[in-house]
């Protein structure tokens, strides 16, 4: 199995030096002289070329990406344009906000999703099951944009109940450990520090998670429905099982394995959800900061964005693959 | 909790859902059509023009009696007229990305699944490198680094739209390679061309029937996403998108800025999905959500 | 389907919490202030921006600033500042001043920041420092800088120089921004997350500051204005910088703030590059001044929040002449006439606005499309994003464009760069009568000299109209209870100024 994800591992490198290339190529596309965003144009002609020197811009662009590749394999992906400092600093400080967001939404999407889906599996056609289908199609088909901005007007707006946005109040005065916050606020037995981040996380969270809920909730709908016809579970209750133990024991775990890879396939539709809805909310996390990064053509900082979020969707799928081999031992892993 | 499940409550179950897939293909199909009447007729449904201004009537609220139905934006324009405008864009590029990914993906969904060997590793690399970027990523750079405009902005949704088409379409060749109509046509010297056009292809036909309905629902939210970002089609067009992205600024001020557009693209959305869910139930339950 | 929904958003709204979040009050005077721009890293020579220009000042300490009051540029930092002759200048630093870290302010460290900031590539903001001949240290406390021509505006561009340590930047290069951060002004750096917040602590060793000034400020970004508004009225922040027009009255309604206004110094204005056509024949141009109806779009979109322009200063800022009218009213026929008498009727142009970077500017931009219509043009709205935007200007790839200028009290450095020939390529005017008068401008170094030959270019740069010129912006300013702050023409929010009470 070692053998087998280091395999994988190692696969996973040329894809991203692919990607890598198709952003760089799509860089060439844009208007304008990368050193305009490094100096005034009311500088001479003689400092932009030095500026142009400085920054490597005066190579080839074939050269400037294989330097680039070169760099990259030592760890080091460059200094950003707007920021001036290294990229995998600024990218590496920001990765835990997005982390937290996306496992904070994939958390409320299984927590709702998976008992809306079992209640309306377990009684189709009744009234639970309208309801959860009703409920799930809104997920799915809900822009979270537009989400996230109805309920920053009701709850901070007009009920002043939740922050606007951000991730902390200032002044929370909580150690950095994980950089996790709500991790961070238990560590250290700060309840009022867990109970700030949890509020400002709240929102975000039910935004971002909506449109995995909505899938969840259909997939363990249809997973539960057709288990509870199989016929392990029709012995079972032969048996005499109690019928909530049936539902639970047999027809649940038969279900989560369709959840694990939902959660897999939908991680890329979460992330990129997560670029729109730290936009809405002022999330301080790496999908905010490409927006702002492919706004001021932050060519560095981008590069080294998209290549995090690659390598973090292969990861994921890695340990989807992972999970299966846990849930269900029948599953080995070649 | 308790559930009896006897095979006599199965049956009037069993009726309830088919009767729930009616209602669904109703309302995706409702749908369908007032997005065609509202792109197709705008000029004759809409009560003004989209970007017709009256600064001294910006940001009236909603007036059932009034000329504005919806209330206008922050330069005066007609909310409702710009929303069904707005229908133009998200029909063009629903329909743009739905007919060229299926073309895309099926041509090589088809040629992976029929002829293998490199081909196939080919391909496949293909669809794992494009699969690698997150899904709105790669639209968003497209468009913010090659400009602002339809035909950038169906090619990007384009780009990764194709993948569920050729996963699929391959996966299905596969299967059928080995059925016995087709090694027997094979066998009568029947070219692969004719294969590929008289079985292969009407056989995946249903998937992608089904499949076209999610890529189109798709395709109106990640336009949308684009559009409020700044990054979609120039700003004489109203989408709904840019318009939600205008109300963004007044939202506590002008909350119908922000409801009607979204609920435009929400139901419309909702309509697709619901369309694609019924077509599944009724012509391949086997398939699996992409 | 959707019966069922409603009842269940009724029973969800229902089951909410009334509780309203507590308002945050500021602890032990500290305050946050919410401001639009982005913060780069620590390097305070990076970022063009003039708010942040204004912090790195507060911790660093710039060589002069700009005193309101006085309306003129005094000391900061230095001691004194005078000019010798028409090209050198002398900078005195004061006897014994200290950086944070107890280390010596020395000349050595202006050169070595003037240095830093025309050529470092770490540097955004080169062209403060463009046309400086020779920079150098006289003795401890005294440097002399030649120019290579006569520079009326040098105090100004010192206003932007914060004066880092040389011995400091010898022993860690470029992390010494990071590691050891210490200036001698009246605000010590405390942290910065970069992209997020900046945070300063009161040096209560600086002159400037009393003990009822803010013992911390953070300064957060807050992109969108209703975000500012909400953390206003929620108590997270305690200043909000740029409330939009259409969310004044919603700060006015708070029990806990209230609006400031003041003017900006910022000119609006629409730029038409003569390389291109039709902006080459001055009839179009001028059929463009005379076409857009400014009082309603002050009226409608800006509410009253900007006044209108006769040419690109207003009062208070050098070179403005009360008696001066702008020839440009609105007057439609008169657009049509002169784009008529010139057989361009119909002529296509393309309008290029930024979205989000000044108060409404794409809204404005989207109602001036009409008013060119009506005159006679064929109209494109461009909406690009703002680095695209940026970049095409820079390298004057933008014909017609609506743009604003900031820092503008002494707004010779401004009238260079877009109007005169070789200036930059923005605009890529070039007329040698307004060349002549804008140099006469910088060579007069009395004020009252000066000011009469700013407002002689001035009036032959608006008749020659290569910009149509609009307005300059109120700028409105949320301000918590409790707080004493009185935002100045500039985007600048100062420890010092203000008070917590």
């Amino acid at each position: 199995m070692f053998v087998y994800f280091s395999k994988r591992l190692l696969g996973a490198i040329p894809v991203l030096v692919v990607v890598a290339g198709i952003v760089f190529a799509l860089m060439q596309f844009a208007p304008g002289d990368a050193v305009s965003m490094l100096i005034s144009d009311e500088a001479s002609e003689a400092d932009k070329a030095r500026i142009r020197e400085a920054w490597g811009l005066h190579r080839p662009p074939v050269v400037q990406f294989l330097n680039f590749l070169a760099k990259a394999a030592q760890g080091d992906f460059g200094m950003s344009f707007r920021y001036r400092e290294p990229v995998m600093e600024i990218v590496l400080a920001r990765l835990p906000a997005t982390v937290e967001l996306a496992m904070a939404a994939t958390l409320v999407a299984v927590l709702v999703g998976i008992p809306l889906g079992v209640l309306a599996g377990a009684r189709p056609g009744s009234i639970w099951d309208s309801l959860a289908s009703t409920f799930s199609f809104a997920g799915i088909s809900m822009p979270n944009f537009w989400m996230g901005i109805l309920l920053i007007l009701l709850f901070a707006g007009h009920w002043h109940i939740l922050p606007s946005g951000g991730r902390e109040p200032w002044g929370l005065g909580l150690d950095r450990i994980t950089g996790f916050l709500l991790l961070d606020a238990l560590l250290q037995g700060r309840g009022d520090a867990f109970a700030a981040a949890l509020k400002h996380l709240a929102l975000p969270a039910i935004v971002l998670g909506t449109n995995m809920m909505g899938i969840i909730t259909q997939l363990t709908r249809a997973s539960v429905q057709e288990a509870l016809h199989e016929d392990f579970v029709m012995t079972a209750r032969a048996k005499g099982l109690s019928a909530a133990r049936v539902l639970w024991r047999h027809a649940f775990r038969n279900a989560l394995i369709g959840v694990v890879t939902i959660i897999g396939l939908e991680f890329g539709a979460l992330l990129s959800g997560a670029m729109i809805v730290e936009t809405v909310f002022a999330w301080p996390g790496i999908g905010s900061l490409l927006v702002q990064g492919i706004s001021s053509r932050d060519y560095p900082l981008i590069i080294g964005l998209v290549l995090v979020y690659t390598t973090i969707f292969i990861l994921v799928n890695l340990l989807i693959d992972l999970a299966y081999t846990i849930i269900d031992p029948r599953i080995r892993i070649r | 909790m308790s559930f009896s499940l006897s095979a006599l409550r199965w049956q009037a179950l069993r009726r309830d859902y088919r009767h729930l897939t009616g209602f669904k293909a109703g309302f995706g199909f409702a749908m369908l059509a007032i997005l065609l009447a509202m792109g197709l007729f705008s000029p004759w449904l809409a009560p003004h023009p989209p970007n017709q201004q009256d600064l001294m009537a910006a940001m009236l609220p909603p007036d059932w009696t009034g000329p504005y139905v919806l209330g206008t934006d922050h330069v005066g324009r007609d909310i409702l007229s710009r929303i069904i405008y707005g229908s133009r864009v998200s029909l063009i590029i629903a329909g743009a990305v739905a007919i060229f990914a299926s073309a895309t993906g099926v041509a090589l969904g088809v040629i992976a699944g029929w002829f293998g060997g490199w081909i196939d590793d080919a391909i496949q690399k293909l669809v794992e490198i494009f699969w690698s970027f997150p899904p709105l990523m790669l639209a968003i750079a497209i468009v913010a680094f090659v400009g602002q405009g339809l035909g950038i902005v169906i090619i990007a949704l384009t780009a990764q739209r194709w993948i569920p088409y050729c996963r699929v379409t391959r996966a299905e060749t596969i299967a059928l390679r080995e059925r016995e109509f087709i090694l027997s046509a094979r066998t009568l010297g029947a070219s692969d061309g004719f294969i590929i056009r008289h079985h292969i292809l009407p056989n995946v036909m249903l998937s992608i029937i089904v499949m076209t309905s999610f890529a189109m629902a798709n395709a109106i939210i990640a336009e949308s996403a684009l559009s409020f970002l700044g990054l979609g089609v120039p700003p004489a067009i109203p989408t709904w998108g840019g318009m939600l992205s205008d109300a963004r600024s007044y939202i506590s001020t002008a909350w119908w800025m922000a409801l009607f557009p979204g609920l435009a693209i929400f139901l419309t959305v909702l309509g697709m999905n619901l369309l694609g869910d019924a077509l599944r139930s009724q012509f391949d339950p086997k398939l699996k959500s992409h | 389907m959707r019966t069922k929904l409603l009842p269940l958003l009724a029973a969800l709204a229902v089951a909410s919490p009334a509780t309203t979040l507590k308002a945050q009050e500021p602890q032990g005077a500290r305050i946050a202030v919410a401001i639009t721009e982005t913060i780069s890293g620590y390097n305070p020579y990076s970022d063009p921006v003039v708010l942040l220009g204004s912090v790195w000042c507060q911790i660093y300490g710039c060589i002069t600033r700009y005193d309101f009051d006085k309306g003129e540029f005094v000391p900061y930092l230095a001691e004194s500042v005078t000019s010798l002759d028409e090209l050198t200048w002398e900078i005195v630093l004061p006897e014994g001043l200290k950086r944070h870290n107890g280390d010596p302010v020395l000349a050595e460290d202006i050169v070595h920041s003037i240095q830093y900031l025309g050529s470092n590539p770490g540097s955004g903001k080169a062209y403060l420092v463009a046309g400086w001949e020779k920079v150098e240290a006289l003795d401890a406390r005294t440097v002399r800088i030649t120019t290579a021509t006569p520079d009326a505006t040098l105090r100004d561009n010192l206003a932007g120089v914060a004066v880092t340590s040389k011995a400091l930047f010898d022993q860690l290069g470029d992390a010494m921004f990071a590691e050891a951060p210490y200036g001698a002004g009246p605000y010590k750096l405390s942290e910065v997350a970069i992209g997020q917040h900046i945070v300063l602590e009161r040096n209560d060793d600086h002159p400037l500051v009393s003990p009822s000034n803010p013992a911390q400020i953070m300064y957060r970004i807050m992109a969108e204005p209703e975000q500012r508004v909400t953390a206003l009225a929620n108590g997270e922040v305690q200043i909000a910088q740029s409330v939009p027009p259409q969310l004044m009255q919603r700060v006015e309604d708070l029990p806990n703030a209230r609006i400031a206004s003041v003017n900006s110094v910022e000119m609006m204005f629409l730029a038409m590059s003569p390389k291109t056509h039709p902006w080459d024949v001055k009839e179009a141009r001028q059929a463009v001044a005379h076409a857009i109806n400014r009082e309603a779009i002050v009226r409608a979109i800006l509410q009253g929040q900007a006044h209108l322009l006769n040419g690109p200063v207003s009062e208070g800022q050098i070179g403005f002449d009360p008696g001066f009218v702008s020839p440009f009213d609105y007057n439609p026929e008169k657009a049509r006439e002169l784009l008529h008498s010139v057989g361009l009727e119909g002529v296509e142009v393309t309008l290029s606005t930024p979205v989000g970077r000044y108060t409404a500017d794409r809204q404005i931009a989207e109602a001036m499309v009409p008013m060119l219509e009506a005159a006679g043009f064929t109209v494109t709205l461009d909406t690009p994003e703002w680095a695209t935007l940026w970049a095409n200007v820079q390298q004057g790839n933008v014909p017609f464009y609506y743009m604003g200028r900031g820092s503008m009290i002494d707004p010779s450095r401004a009238l260079h760069q877009y109007f005169a020939t070789g200036g930059s390529p923005r605009i890529g005017f070039a007329d040698p009568a307004l060349d002549a008068l804008l140099n006469a401008e910088r060579a007069a170094f009395d004020p009252a000299d000066r000011s009469a030959k700013m407002q002689a270019a001035i009036s032959h740069l608006v008749e020659e109209a290569p910009a149509a010129f609009m307005w300059q912006h109120q700028m409105a300013w949320g301000i918590a209870e409790g707080i004493r702050f009185t935002p100045r023409p500039a985007d600048q929010v100062n420890g010092w100024e203000v008070f917590v009470e």
